[in-house]
């Protein structure tokens, strides 16, 4: 998960990277506070989790508090490749006389860390790699290995820093390196590392990507207010509440609510519906033995989205049982009832079970069932899904 | 014959007294998998389904001459629990729990590489070769065995393609889930060396999905094995930028798209398939 710029640089001051005196604003009245403050010529720059921020006029300056708040107003109300801008970062105007790249990451095929720099910075460093591979140096590290100051040094030599700022620069590429393995990142980049007209290092952007899975260990970001995000992009309202459910959950962009079992399926039947022209509404991952209640709430997501114009459900019981998931789809029809029709599949371990406990249901309530089409392994989940498509269709979707 | 594991394998179980280790060994053995025993540190002495549990894994090891290891322990324990067992001298290790950060599967790795042991995982169903090992969280409704193999980073990917193996008529030699995590103990390339040398293998369906480097990685294998591989990739419809349940589904800036995928895959030699039913379809063309 990516971290915002100013939760990057919070990071970076605390391992001795050096970054500007920054504030945080959530409002225009706020950033005029700030900048009042300060008193100087300001960058605000805004917070988002993808990048094209500064294309996309997503970074002013500003002289002195009325010119902050202006530019504020106007990036408040921005959307920068369609996610709002919540906070914006206030850091003093630099003026800048050289621009490298440093960053360090994961090369996964080989299972090693690798430490990237270039001396062209500011710009995107696939395009480097793309237009000029010979601008960019790397070196591959083991997982257990220390990066040592005059390795790095050799780095800051390669890529073309003058002499008297060389100590300076392996000294925060250790650091960044350092980082990097402290805090379980999977990708930290200084993009730009700047010259200032002082002849300065100075870190004058940060990305700090980190693994989700190690959160657990860092109690000091959640200190910080970083908690569970996407990549890139904010949650919608639905992607909160399936997180707060503990579900796996996108929102996508077409008419068709997904309900297919493991992650892996839940990928590949997104494919298949698109296959048979239709369009998948969400994403979700039903997987993992989940119990009634679980099952119950994900088709609550599904039923209660105005998009979803028919659903798909599957289930392969492999781990998870069909009788349980039976009585998930039960619990929802009882409890909430389907407003929109459905066409599911169910086969693996229990499935006689499973279909039992439907029998039983549909002869006291058989009202319950009047928009489920059941089937089983006689069907094959391409047939369900071509069937879901034309259905979605009917209901007067795109 | 099978990959990796068969009615000769010496199983343990680490965790065995948890609530998933007891109820899987429990699965396991039903199924006829010879399971040794298990470790779970401070229980050593207990029973679990009348096999004995140890404190370490090289008491086990010692004991019961157990060679191969399921790990069935929280995530958070799984990589002390895998570089124990690797240095136990355990041959073939299984990692079932999902989310293991990727920095402790980095140094399992290399401690795997150091000593020549084979890892599967994290977030795999585990190893399946019908009619003698099932290893690991696999339904055994969708299996039979047969002549292909299959390599795949889903569980439920992997029982849809066994299920369509054994109703076409195919069946199944042994069937690898390679794990969902970003990075993993074994790659797809590692694995369909073992079928290329496995001669029951005839051919082998690799299903992968959006996400890191491991499909492109097999591409030079691909191309130089006879043994035919048929190729899936799932999330050629996926939104750059967002997780897809598995930890390491995901399209990261221009790494890891399924299109991308594919084309390598195809490129070298491999035969692609978009659904289900075109497996059986792609495996009477190629005479298997």
């Amino acid at each position: 998960m990516r971290l915002y710029e100013f939760e990057g640089k919070e990071l970076f001051a605390r391992c001795k990277i050096p970054v500007l005196v920054r504030r945080v604003a959530k409002s225009p009245d706020e950033v005029y506070a700030a900048v009042s403050e300060m008193d100087i010529p300001v960058v605000l720059k805004s917070q988002v989790l993808i990048g094209g921020r500064g294309k996309a006029g997503g970074i002013k300056t500003a002289e002195g508090a009325n010119e902050a708040r202006t530019a504020a107003n106007q990036l408040f109300k921005l959307k920068i490749r369609g996610y709002p801008v919540a906070s914006v970062l206030i850091e003093p105007r630099l003026d800048i006389t050289r621009e490298y790249y440093v960053g360090v990451t994961i090369d996964r095929a080989n299972y090693k860390l690798v430490v990237i720099a270039s001396g062209e910075g500011g710009v995107d460093i696939e395009e480097t790699a793309e237009k000029s591979p010979e601008k960019i140096v790397r070196k591959s590290l083991g997982i257990e290995q220390d990066l040592y100051p005059f390795e790095a040094l050799a780095i800051a030599k390669k890529i073309g820093v003058p002499s008297d700022l060389l100590k300076q620069a392996a000294g925060i590429i250790v650091n960044l390196y350092d980082l990097f393995r402290k805090y379980d990142a999977k990708l930290v980049e200084i993009n730009p590392l700047v010259v200032t007209a002082d002849d300065k290092l100075v870190a004058a952007d940060a990305r700090v990507s980190i693994d989700d899975d190690a959160l657990f260990r860092h109690p000091e970001l959640a200190e910080m207010g970083v908690e569970k995000r996407h990549e890139e992009g904010e949650m919608t309202p639905r992607e909160q509440q399936a997180t707060e459910w503990g579900i796996p959950y996108l929102d996508l962009d077409g008419d068709i609510g997904m309900f297919p079992g493991g992650a892996g399926f839940g990928i590949m039947g997104n494919d298949f519906i698109h296959y048979y022209k239709g369009r998948p509404a969400n994403f979700m991952d039903s997987g993992g033995g989940p119990s009634p209640e679980r099952i119950a709430k994900m088709l609550v997501l599904l039923d209660e989205n105005p998009n979803v114009k028919a659903i798909f459900g599957a289930r392969f019981g492999g781990i998870s049982r069909c009788d349980d998931f039976a009585r998930g789809v039960i619990m929802f029809l009882k409890d909430h009832g389907l407003s929109k029709p459905m066409v599911m599949r169910m086969t693996g371990n229990n499935w006689q079970e499973g279909v039992r406990l439907f029998d039983e249901a549909k002869k006291t309530n058989p009202e319950l069932f009047e928009k489920i089409e059941a089937h089983g392994i006689e069907t094959p989940i391409e047939e369900i899904s071509k069937r879901v498509v034309a259905l979605a269709a009917q209901e007067g979707g795109n | 014959m099978a990959i990796l594991c068969d009615k000769n394998s010496r199983v343990m179980v680490q965790g065995i007294t948890g609530g998933a280790g007891s109820f899987h060994t429990e699965r396991m053995l039903a199924f006829g998998t010879n399971i040794v025993g298990g470790s779970t540190p401070g229980k050593g002495g207990q029973k679990v389904c009348e096999k004995p549990v140890f404190d370490t894994v090289a008491e086990c090891v010692e004991v019961t001459g157990a060679d191969v290891s399921a790990i069935f322990l929280p995530a958070r324990f799984v990589k002390e629990a895998a570089i124990e067992a690797i240095r136990a001298g355990i041959r073939f290790l299984v990692v079932i729990p999902e989310h293991i950060p990727i920095h402790d599967m980095l140094h399992v790795r290399r401690e795997a590489i150091e000593r020549g042991v084979t890892v599967i995982g994290g977030n795999t169903a585990g190893v399946m070769t019908p009619g003698e090992a099932n290893l690991g969280i696999m339904p055994d409704i969708a299996f039979t065995p047969g002549r292909v193999g299959t390599i795949s980073r889903s569980g439920s990917i992997t029982y849809y393609v066994a299920d369509t193996l054994t109703r076409s008529g195919y069946g199944e030699t042994t069937c690898v889930g390679l794990g969902g995590d970003p990075v993993l103990g074994s790659t797809f390339d590692e694995i369909l060396v073992k079928f290329e040398n496995d001669e029951k293998t005839k051919a082998v369906v690799m299903c992968g999905e959006i996400g890191g480097v491991y499909e492109e990685r097999a591409t030079e294998t691909i191309s130089r094995m006879e043994t035919p591989v048929l190729a899936m990739i799932g999330g050629i419809y996926a939104p750059p930028g967002k997780r897809m349940g598995h930890a390491g589904a995901i399209v990261e800036g221009k790494m890891g798209t399924a299109q991308e995928k594919l084309d390598a895959l195809a490129a070298a030699g491999a035969h692609p398939c978009r659904t289900f039913t075109d497996i059986p379809k792609t495996l009477a063309k190629l005479g298997v």
